[in-house]
């Protein structure tokens, strides 16, 4: 069996008193659609931002395993764990508003190439062949997740879905061997939703990215992933498939059970 | 005392606020003897403009104000009417002209050329003296200045209190290397200023990197303070090693530029046309470097980092690297200057290097509009012909301290009426645009989710 992509032992982050992430275990296999699912506050994002180094667990270990090479996470800043091949997207997108579509996707596409300040100054010959090919990129992105019509418009004026895609290119830019969704279908309808699902399925399929997603969705969860984990109050209370998860009692009652937050899930 | 809380009689105080405190500040002191005759013989002093419209300055101010707020009236009382709407079309129409042609490469190429030309020949128009000097060390390397601090605070958005720090250690770095300083000079022959060029940069650009590291982790005002303290260090370090620096003296033995290449020779001497041309020479290569740099990667990331530095951090983008090297670029135009001025003016003293030298700089790149380099280089020119034309010409009893008073109060105008500057970036105006419009967070939220937001 060859190496898991994310491998996560025992992961503990607290906030003062407050523990977000309770003896957290799991892993992603290579070329593997998971999610990661549980009631409002059950700490998904916290976990996500563990994961890419916004947020450094005081215990356990987080090791990834991209094309680039393994990488423990803990300790590292955001932008190094994205060197190695982690990429994300936000709960409520974070787009460089004053940017176009285009600027968007291109920052992804050149972050890793090196300064060269002094070739930016002259514009010498390499980084005008730098520019093309990033340029080249950029476009193929954008066709990508369908966004060229609409690559010269200012991010803060594209719908939501639109937006959702524009930063699944920005991420795809990087080069990433995982993308890591939080909340993609937050905020779309139900005709976007469906793109949506189209469009995470073609990333692994054609791109060879792994996908690890947070989703309220139950219906595009079950449909999309592969596996799941279960969270409830920081800690990992189920395994499975779609459908084991399903039947799973500990979760209909995470869900269901709990007395205030329980109803709340999908309603964002 | 309802009428006292409205926003009419609240702008109409502010007004009259605003009219006395530039009438009483720029009139007349006072002395022991008749305390208030600072405040009275401000309004009675006679004063003219030009030798035209000789008036008490009581009177000259009012007609001054009311010749402002009668021209606002008139704009906003033509709102609807067949004149306002003329009015209208003709902005629209200049605006969409302009637009136009700052969007063909051609127009914008002939733009750049005319401007260069007049640069060019203005020396030769000129011919005062006192304006030929100023060119040089008030207005060419004002822009020099302007165009690196933009680099920091347009661009980068860090705000940096502490530029004339880099400025001073230039201008120092060329009296030392040229044997001018207390300090021995490094080497036994003493060189020429253009020696101090790669010298002072690479010595500011280290100045730079080492106030940067430690501090670009700060955000927002607390970096200002930091640099504004950086600032104060080295100014009190250039008063106090009195056998390094020569203390208050300072140096006056800084020798002029000059060329020694084969046939080629040329020495720079009292004469500041010479110097102009040095000095707007520079300028233009900053100016392309920084355009092209405004555009390229690097450029494009610190626009990243001043919109949401989480997200650029998550795509990869180092924000502390990308402002370390904006403070280092701002950095070493500001030693560029310092060399300039350090051959061009020969003798330095602390006294030149204060703080109110970094928020005039400050003031240039917010008057003309961060983070566009054209609007930086057209508020400087603006400003500081106007603070010159003021010195020389004392116009309406003018006296040198009143300068701040005046550029004061067209500051505030500035911001009453273009807050984002004379020329705004094209980025700045979307981002204005965008918050006003609710399209994107107002600056500072990029920290929530660091300062430990609960999931």
């Amino acid at each position: 069996m060859t190496a898991p992509l994310f491998d996560v032992q025992n992961v503990t982050l607290r906030f003062g008193g407050v523990v977000s992430l309770n003896n957290v275990s799991l892993h992603q296999n290579p070329g593997e659609i998971l999610a990661v699912i549980g009631p409002n506050g059950a700490g998904k994002t916290s976990l996500f931002n563990s994961l890419t180094g916004v947020y450094q667990p005081q215990e356990g270990s987080i090791t990834f395993n991209g094309a680039k090479g393994a990488l423990s996470v803990i300790g590292k800043k955001p932008h190094r764990v994205n060197a190695a091949g982690v990429a994300r997207t936000f709960q409520a997108s974070r787009m460089f508003s004053a940017m176009t579509a285009f600027e968007n996707v291109k920052i992804g596409a050149e972050s890793h190439k090196g300064i060269g300040v002094l070739g930016a100054m002259v514009r010498g010959p390499s980084t005008r062949r730098h520019d093309r090919e990033t340029d080249e990129r950029t476009w193929s992105l954008l066709r990508f997740v369908g966004l060229e019509q609409q690559a010269n418009v200012l991010s803060a004026s594209l719908n939501y879905g639109a937006r959702r895609r524009l930063e699944i290119a920005r991420g795809l830019a990087t080069n990433p061997s995982v993308l890591l969704l939080d909340e993609p279908a937050a905020g779309t309808n139900p005709a976007e939703k469906i793109e949506l699902t189209t469009l995470i399925r073609r990333v692994r399929d054609e791109m060879g990215v792994s996908i690890l997603l947070i989703e309220h969705d139950m219906k595009l969860v079950m449909s999309l992933a592969e596996r799941l984990y279960v969270l409830n109050f920081g800690s990992v209370i189920a395994e499975g498939t779609p459908d084991e998860i399903r039947a799973n009692p500990a979760v209909v009652e995470a869900y269901l059970g709990s007395t205030d937050t329980g109803t709340t899930q999908g309603a964002q | 005392m309802k009428f006292l809380q409205s926003p009419t009689a609240k702008r109409w105080g502010s007004l009259i606020a605003l009219y006395a405190v530039v009438t009483v500040m720029t009139g007349p002191p006072g002395n022991q003897s008749s305390p208030t005759l600072g405040f009275t013989s401000s309004f009675t002093e006679t004063v003219s403009f030009f030798g035209l419209f000789p008036a008490p300055r009581g009177v000259f101010f009012a007609g001054l104000f009311a010749l402002v707020i009668g021209f606002m009236w008139l704009v906003r009382w033509s709102r609807g009417t067949k004149i306002g709407q003329l009015r209208t079309a003709v902005t629209v129409a200049t605006l969409d002209f302009y637009r136009e042609a700052a969007e063909r490469r051609f127009a914008r190429t002939g733009f750049y050329l005319v401007a260069l030309v007049i640069a060019i020949a203005l020396p030769h128009v000129v011919t005062d003296p006192f304006w030929q000097q100023a060119m040089v060390s008030q207005i060419a390397i004002y822009v020099l200045l302007a165009i690196g601090l933009n680099v920091v605070v347009g661009f980068a958005g860090l705000l940096d209190l502490g530029f004339v720090a880099f400025y001073a250690i230039g201008a120092y770095t060329t009296a030392w290397i040229t044997g001018a300083l207390p300090a021995a000079a490094p080497f036994h022959h003493h060189l020429n200023p253009f020696w101090a060029i790669p010298i002072a940069i690479v010595f500011v650009m280290i100045a730079g990197v080492l106030l940067g590291l430690p501090t670009l982790r700060l955000r927002g005002d607390y970096l200002a303070i930091v640099t504004l303290g950086f600032g104060e260090i080295v100014t009190i370090f250039l008063n106090n090693l009195y056998t390094i620096t020569g203390g208050s003296t300072g140096s006056n033995q800084i020798p002029h530029f000059s060329i020694h290449l084969g046939a080629l020779k040329y020495a720079w001497g009292l004469d500041p046309v010479p110097y102009y041309y040095l000095t707007l020479g520079f300028v233009v290569v900053f100016l392309f470097a920084f355009s092209a740099l405004e555009h390229s990667r690097v450029g494009r990331s610190w626009v990243a980092i001043r919109e949401d530095e989480i997200a650029a951090e998550s795509v990869g983008i180092n924000p502390l690297k990308y402002k370390v090297i904006a403070f280092a670029i701002g950095a070493a135009s500001a030693g560029f200057a310092g060399v300039i001025t350090g051959g061009q003016s020969l003798f330095i003293n602390p006294t030149t290097f204060t703080l109110s030298f970094s928020i005039n700089i400050l003031v240039l790149v917010i008057f003309g509009g961060m983070g566009s380099i054209i609007g930086v280089v057209i508020g400087s020119l603006i400003i500081q012909s106007l603070s010159m034309y003021l010195i020389h010409a004392q116009p309406v009893g003018f006296q040198n301290s009143d300068l701040y008073i005046y550029l004061g109060a067209l500051l505030i105008a500035m911001m009453i009426f273009r807050p984002a500057g004379i020329w705004p970036s094209k980025r700045r105006r979307r981002e204005v645009a965008n918050v006003e419009n609710g399209l994107a967070p107002d600056l500072g939220n990029s920290s929530q989710l660091r300062n430990g937001e609960q999931p």
